[in-house]
């Protein structure tokens, strides 16, 4: 048993525990203390971010007052400030007397009214309360004894001391009485004392508004305003609350200045003494885009269905920004927050300002571009195939109906023979006839559904080119070389590189060279290279096309590069594809599925003719492709040069055609099997147009909600725990490396943005590693894209959610804005902004070329306010044949003097009707559009015009054609005779005055016209006969334009000829700032874009 | 080995409790061990000597004329449990601070978290149903090891041991809870959290914890092993093996039970004694069909259209 001493005293009893109770309690309560100030402050980070705020922002407001103070003070020396100032003072001298006088009578009659007011409230409630009780009262007796109480209370009387210190005796209703005088007069007094101010209110706002108007930044009285309240500002919660939307945003608990009228940047945020901008400075600057803040209000959208993140939390930077692993929904980075646009844009291709260069707009451009919509559906994206084949499937179930019904009424009248009663034949006789009648209805309906089919089939373009026509097409030799890396032969073709293995390249090759149509071609005659270099480079194939390889490439992107397409293709091909890439070799039937060769119109006697008026199948009458799928257009060449071009491009080369190895394997039969499943695999026909392939469905996945999948739905294979834990980088590949966006991963990539950006770099990376056989391998090939290119597309799929905001939120209008967002498909289709500027800002491919850079009146026309422009009906009508002419199309219509063509790009009337729709609702012009009544001229008023229209002081014939061959040639500027069918008054009128506000840089003349008064006069000298005319002069010029026949402009045009040599027009200098007059011809006097 | 997935699961904020417990199982076992075996020593010194019994009836020491024989609840006991309560507030309050409720993602019906796993303290349950059916392994089990914790004070007629800890006196109440809750409950709750990854397979501490990891692995019923095929023979030759493993292990344990414990076996009446045999047998259940599970790759014993053991 123990060693130790027994002690004297029981420990148990008479041990103290003292110590250990001081020191838990100690503990307890340094615990107690630590909770509160968690609750306090520790888990209320913003209200630290408050108070910095408030330091930090009065701070600033000091240094903007001083300089808000100096600005007023410039603004206070101007005569205008002064005299308002000095009419403000007088109002006010002039009300003071009167104004002194309200003043005190109403402070009298307040101190009275309360002195009456206290006695009278007292006894109205008792009043009131008494009258209760009658009206509630159940027995006569009790109602009857309480009235009397109450008429007994009414006589009694009472006192009212006034502040003067007299008093008076009042019973109820003279108090009553007495009260209400009191107010009325007071309520007269004070409309006194309104009417009294009026003029010093007037006169002090003029003042204000003068002083607001003139001030750029705000006044020193605002700023004024922003300091009090920030002086005054409790640490609280700044919440926006959008119950309809559930959104429940807190971010402004922070981001304290994102709101504030002034501009805010993180460097003035910054503490004096510190370099960079710390983790406050950088939270408190206001929102970089104010404009975008103002189309959206905060206080409807909040911050998160924009940015994302977690509105609700406020306990921690992560945890608000929802970069964390349980938050499905964390902040875009920066470098990808336009992807917030996307989530409610997602059916704009230009979003609805004029966002040139935002990289959203970037990402849905390559999408489309790059054909990713070839494989991956995504709503909205290259509908027309599957319209169609909605189409096609409702028509194959109209006619089984048809002949279904034909075979039940049939069967119905051989009843009705042997029916046994004339009632029972009769009735099955009807249903025989209403059998018949519904085929009818039903023959109407698919009469409907093949002119849509026309439409929808004129629509659908092809990423590719028709690999039907290879055989007629290409260099046969080339072919596998092409497959086997595209990019070796042309580094930025769209063609992504597949990592073909070399059994993959023949059977691929084998199987699209043996499955291409055979039919003859006309042979081309040689045409002149020279002539065919001068015309590529001008009529405007480099808006879409491009030529040279590195620093030496000129062109646009949009189409193929051309550098090297002497080595592939075949010349007589090339002249076809040059004079009119929509011919087609062989129509195709979809309701057949076949093509459709000379045989089966030779079967049915029909000639073989098939174009846009002749699409109907003549198998079984629905409608055919008559086109190729190419959205290349017709630049209605003549043969000569079209032959010329071809022959230029077939110069085009590096090594000779007949130096590819020889690739006769092609002809094997056996391969023909193999390649077919191949082309499958790949998925090839998302692109390409290939017999055996018209129906074949997309391969990829849907991409429409990609950006909300659930992470685990994303396969990482085995680089997950990497990229959640931020292992070494999975690409070795260099050039792959080369295209990440933020380079070789430093940290945890394991988000989806890193497996956007991993995909895009290298799409077979996740394959690294794993045991797969060809067929189980990942099919998505590489597109070669740069840095830029990635990161647009990846905020594109980030931003392609499905959004849990209400449909009122998304960006779906109904009205003119939906015919803008239909419009731009088809600008951005057609690549329309290759030649012509539709967006003030937006650089089209021509501006950059060398050739136009000194003579800009060469170039395509802007269009930034073309429908205000233009009639609607011809603008249809120019879009279907810009020739404007069916014997004489080797030009342009409407500016024959451009060297650049206005190509026919045979939209369907579906496009047409879009287009034109887009141009109206872009210039807010009203539908239907009804033209103006120009007013008929007097012959007095035409004299004037005439007078003004050949004035020396703006001869417009010089620089406007007139159908004449000889002056046209130096004319810079369409035609007047158009001008009544093409263009709208009102619009001409605002032209004449202000070219340049119009059309920024045109080369017409400004200042022809001066305001006088009311009145618009002609700034040069006028004849006599406008003494005493009233009218604007402008408008005498338009009605004069819009009646112009083609005699009188010949008569005007010979007797302006007498004159030209020795006038001078006075708007050279105009000339000279738009750099136009370099070219030293002197009628190049610009022209009207 | 993989640290870095160690820590992930140690440090989870819902594992917390389960690493508390590891330590301090550990610690109150070693002191319930230790003032058992000197309370032991104690008795074996007072059985042989009456003079001492008379003067030392506490374990640290001999009985002192003066002291008190017995002391008050209030405030000697109370006083000390106060103080605890105290230390555990200041604990609770620090631990609350500094950790947060583990909550995640909103709830989609669509994917289920992988592993998907029940609070700690139902993590034992969740194992049992890897052995059992889940008619078996979440209602008939739980509610036998309720039952049987009910039914202890009804079968425990050892009258030695109350108050003090002893080892010597309560070697089978003592062993069988031990085996009970720190082999079977505390065990399967550690497996449940450190052992059981991505789509519930087994991984030894430091293994990655890897969602694509295949393995093969192919689970027989015993039925199947011996040929049986049909539903009504499955059935009976369950029943057999399953009556024959109470039948069997009821006779060893019953022999061990007569020649290690006489004198329980002597205070314990019929009806006592066959339901603690009962309740000790099914508790043995588990730790066998663990043991066919996890070496033989056998799923049941017994098949039956409505449950399966």
């Amino acid at each position: 048993m123990p060693e130790k001493p027994i002690p004297e005293q029981d420990p148990i009893v008479t041990k103290s525990f003292a110590l250990h109770y001081l020191v838990a309690m100690v503990i307890l309560m340094a615990t107690l203390f630590w909770a509160l100030w968690d609750e306090a402050y520790g888990q209320r980070p913003w209200k630290a971010f408050q108070q910095e705020w408030k330091q930090r922002y009065t701070a600033f407001l000091k240094t903007q007052h001083s300089k808000s103070e100096q600005s007023i003070k410039e603004i206070a020396q101007s005569a205008a400030y002064q005299q308002l100032d000095q009419a403000a003072r007088q109002a006010e001298a002039n009300a003071k007397a009167r104004k002194d006088e309200l003043q005190k009578q109403i402070s009298d009659l307040n101190a009275k009214i309360l002195a009456v007011q206290s006695v009278f409230t007292d006894k109205r409630a008792y009043v009131n309360a008494l009258n209760y009780e009658i009206e509630t009262d159940s027995s006569k007796s009790g109602k009857a004894s309480k009235q009397k109480e109450l008429d007994e209370y009414k006589t009694e009387v009472w006192f009212v001391e006034y502040p003067d210190g007299h008093k008076e005796k009042y019973n109820f209703a003279q108090l009553e009485e007495k009260y209400n005088e009191l107010k009325d007069e007071r309520t007269k007094a004070s409309a006194e004392l309104g009417e009294v101010l009026k003029p010093v209110t007037e006169a002090n706002t003029k003042l204000a508004e003068y002083v607001s108007d003139h001030m750029v930044d705000l006044t020193p009285t605002q700023i004024d305003g922003l300091k009090k309240k920030t002086a005054e500002w409790d640490p609280k919660i700044q919440q926006i609350n959008v119950a309809e939307a559930n959104i429940v945003d807190r971010c402004e608990s922070c981001h304290m200045g994102i709101r504030e009228p002034l501009k805010i940047s993180a460097a003035v945020m910054t503490p004096k003494g510190e370099k960079k901008p710390d983790e406050y400075a950088q939270a408190f600057v206001s929102h970089p885009e104010p404009d975008l803040l103002k189309a959206h209000d905060p206080d409807k959208f909040g911050c998160s269905p924009c940015h994302q993140g977690n509105g609700r939390a406020t306990t921690s930077i992560e945890k608000a920004h929802g970069n964390y692993e349980h938050w499905l929904w964390p902040l875009f980075p920066k470098e990808n927050v336009e992807a917030g646009c996307q989530t409610c844009h997602a059916a704009d291709m230009v979003l609805v300002s004029g966002d040139v260069g935002w990289t959203i707009s970037e990402g849905k451009d390559l999408f489309r571009q790059k054909g990713c919509m070839g494989c991956h559906r995504y709503e909205g994206y290259d509908r027309e195939p599957e319209d169609l084949n909605n189409l096609t499937q409702q028509l194959k179930q109209f006619e089984q109906q048809k002949i279904e019904n034909t075979k039940d009424a049939a069967d119905l009248m051989k009843q009705a023979d042997a029916a046994a009663s004339n009632e029972e034949a009769n009735r099955l006789n009807d249903k025989a006839v209403a059998l018949r009648v519904t085929n009818s209805k039903i023959d109407g309906r698919i009469q409907q559904l093949d002119f849509q089919s026309h439409s929808l089939m004129q629509d659908q373009k092809k990423v590719g080119p028709n690999l039907k026509d290879i055989r007629l097409k290409l260099n046969k030799n080339w072919i596998p070389v092409w497959l086997k890396k595209p990019t070796d032969f042309r580094p930025n073709t769209r063609m992504p590189n597949f990592r073909l293995n070399d059994e993959q390249v023949r059977a691929i090759s084998a199987y699209i060279w043996q499955s291409a149509l055979k039919d003859p071609l006309p042979q081309q005659k040689p045409g002149k290279a020279d002539h065919g270099k001068e015309l590529f480079e001008t009529r405007g194939c480099l808006a879409c096309h491009s030529i040279g390889e590195g620093d030496q490439m000129q062109g646009g992107t949009f189409a193929a590069n051309l550098t090297r397409v002497g080595e592939k293709a075949n010349y007589d091909y090339l002249v076809r594809w040059i004079h009119n890439a929509r011919q087609r070799t062989r129509p195709y039937c979809p309701y057949e599925k076949k093509d459709i060769g000379p045989e089966d119109y030779a079967k049915k006697g029909l000639p073989y003719v098939f174009d846009l008026e002749h699409s109907q199948c003549p198998n079984d009458g629905h409608e055919l492709q008559v086109q190729n799928m190419t959205v290349m257009p017709s630049l209605r060449l003549t043969a000569e040069d079209a032959q010329d071009i071809a022959t230029y491009l077939m110069t085009q080369k590096q090594k000779e055609p007949s130096s590819y190895a020889d690739a006769s394997f092609m002809d094997d039969p056996k391969l023909k099997e193999e390649g077919k499943k191949w082309v499958r695999q790949f998925g090839c026909a998302g692109c390409h147009e290939i017999s055996g392939f018209e129906d074949e469905g997309r391969i990829g996945t849907e991409l429409t909600f990609e950006g909300s999948k659930p992470i685990e739905r994303l396969d990482f294979a085995l680089f997950t725990e990497g990229a959640q834990r931020g292992g070494k980088e999975p690409i070795t590949d260099p050039e792959d490396l080369k295209r990440l966006p933020d380079g070789a991963a430093k940290g945890p990539w394991y988000d989806h943005k890193g497996f956007f950006e991993h995909k895009l770099a290298e799409p077979n990376i996740y394959d690294q590693g794993k045991q797969k056989s060809e067929m189980e391998k990942l099919r998505m090939p590489n597109l070669h894209l740069d840095q830029e290119q990635i990161r647009a597309l990846t905020t594109f799929l980030l931003g392609s959610q499905e959004s849990s905001l209400p449909d009122s939120y998304q960006y779906k209008p109904g009205d003119a804005r939906r015919d803008i967002q239909e419009g731009w498909w088809i600008v951005k289709k057609y690549n329309c902004m290759g030649c012509h500027q539709f967006i003030p800002g937006q650089k089209t491919v021509l501006m950059g070329m060398a050739r136009y850079r000194d003579t800009p009146e060469a170039l395509p026309p802007k269009l930034l306010t073309e429908g205000a422009r233009v009639d609607p009906e011809w603008l249809r009508r120019f879009l279907s044949n810009p020739a404007q002419s069916d014997t004489d199309t080797n030009r342009n219509g409407v500016r024959p003097y451009l060297q650049v063509r206005m190509p026919t790009f045979s939209f369907s009337d579906n496009e047409l009707r879009k287009l034109v729709r887009f141009f109206e609702a872009l210039s807010q012009q009203p539908l239907p559009y009804i033209p103006e009544e120009v007013p008929t001229l007097t012959a007095k008023e035409t004299d004037m015009a005439r007078s003004l229209f050949s004035s020396t002081a703006a001869p417009c014939l010089k620089c406007h054609a007139t159908g004449d061959p000889q002056h046209d040639k130096f004319a810079t500027a369409p035609n007047f005779l158009l001008a009544k069918q093409r263009l709208k008054p009102d619009w001409v009128e605002r032209w004449m005055i202000d070219p340049q506000a119009v059309s920024p840089g045109t080369s017409m003349p400004s200042g022809l016209f001066r305001k006088q008064g009311s009145q618009w006069v002609f700034a040069g000298p006028t004849p006599p006969s406008f003494q005493g005319y009233d009218k604007d002069h402008t408008k005498l010029l338009v009605d004069y334009i819009f009646q112009l026949t083609p005699e009188e402009q010949r008569r005007v045009a010979s007797a302006m000829g007498r004159t030209r040599a020795s006038a001078e027009p006075p708007s050279s200098k105009h000339q000279a700032a738009a750099g136009a007059s370099t070219s030293g011809r002197t009628a190049s006097s610009g022209g009207s874009r | 080995m993989d640290w870095r997935q160690l820590w992930e699961i140690a440090s989870a904020p819902d594992n917390i409790p389960i690493v508390g417990l590891i330590p301090l199982l550990i610690f109150y076992i070693y002191l319930a061990w230790k003032q058992a075996k000197a309370n032991d020593e104690l008795i074996a010194e007072l059985e042989t000597s009456p003079a001492m019994a008379k003067t030392h009836h506490r374990k640290s020491w001999p009985f002192r004329p003066g002291w008190q024989k017995e002391v008050h609840v209030w405030p000697f006991l109370l006083r000390m449990e106060f103080l605890a309560a105290i230390i555990v507030s200041a604990i609770l309050m620090v631990w609350s601070i500094t950790l947060s409720a583990p909550l995640e993602e909103p709830s989609n019906p669509n994917l289920t978290m992988n592993p998907a796993k029940a609070p700690w303290y139902f993590l034992g349950l969740q194992e049992m149903l890897v052995y059992f059916d889940p008619w078996i392994a979440g209602v008939v089990m739980p509610t036998l090891i309720i039952v049987g914790l009910m039914v202890i004070p009804y079968i425990d007629t050892n009258p030695l041991g109350s108050g003090y800890y002893t080892w010597k006196q309560r070697k089978f109440s003592i062993g069988t809870f031990l085996f009970g809750f720190l082999f079977l409950w505390v065990a399967m709750i550690i497996i449940g959290t450190f052992i059981r990854g991505p789509g519930w397979q087994w991984f030894w501490p430091g293994q990655t914890w890897d969602h694509n990891r295949l393995i093969y692995e192919v689970n027989r019923d015993l039925p199947d092993i011996f040929g049986i095929t049909s539903n009504l023979a499955k059935a009976i030759f369950g029943a057999v093996v399953v009556g024959g493993y109470y039948l069997v292990g009821g006779f060893i344990a019953h022999a061990l039970f007569r020649r290690y414990n006489p004198k329980d076996y002597q205070r314990l009446s019929l009806l006592q004694y066959s339901i603690m045999m009962f309740f000790l047998l099914t508790m043995v259940a588990l730790p066998a069909k663990m043991l066919l599970r996890l070496a033989f790759n056998i799923k049941y014993v017994w098949i039956t259209p409505w449950f399966n053991v």
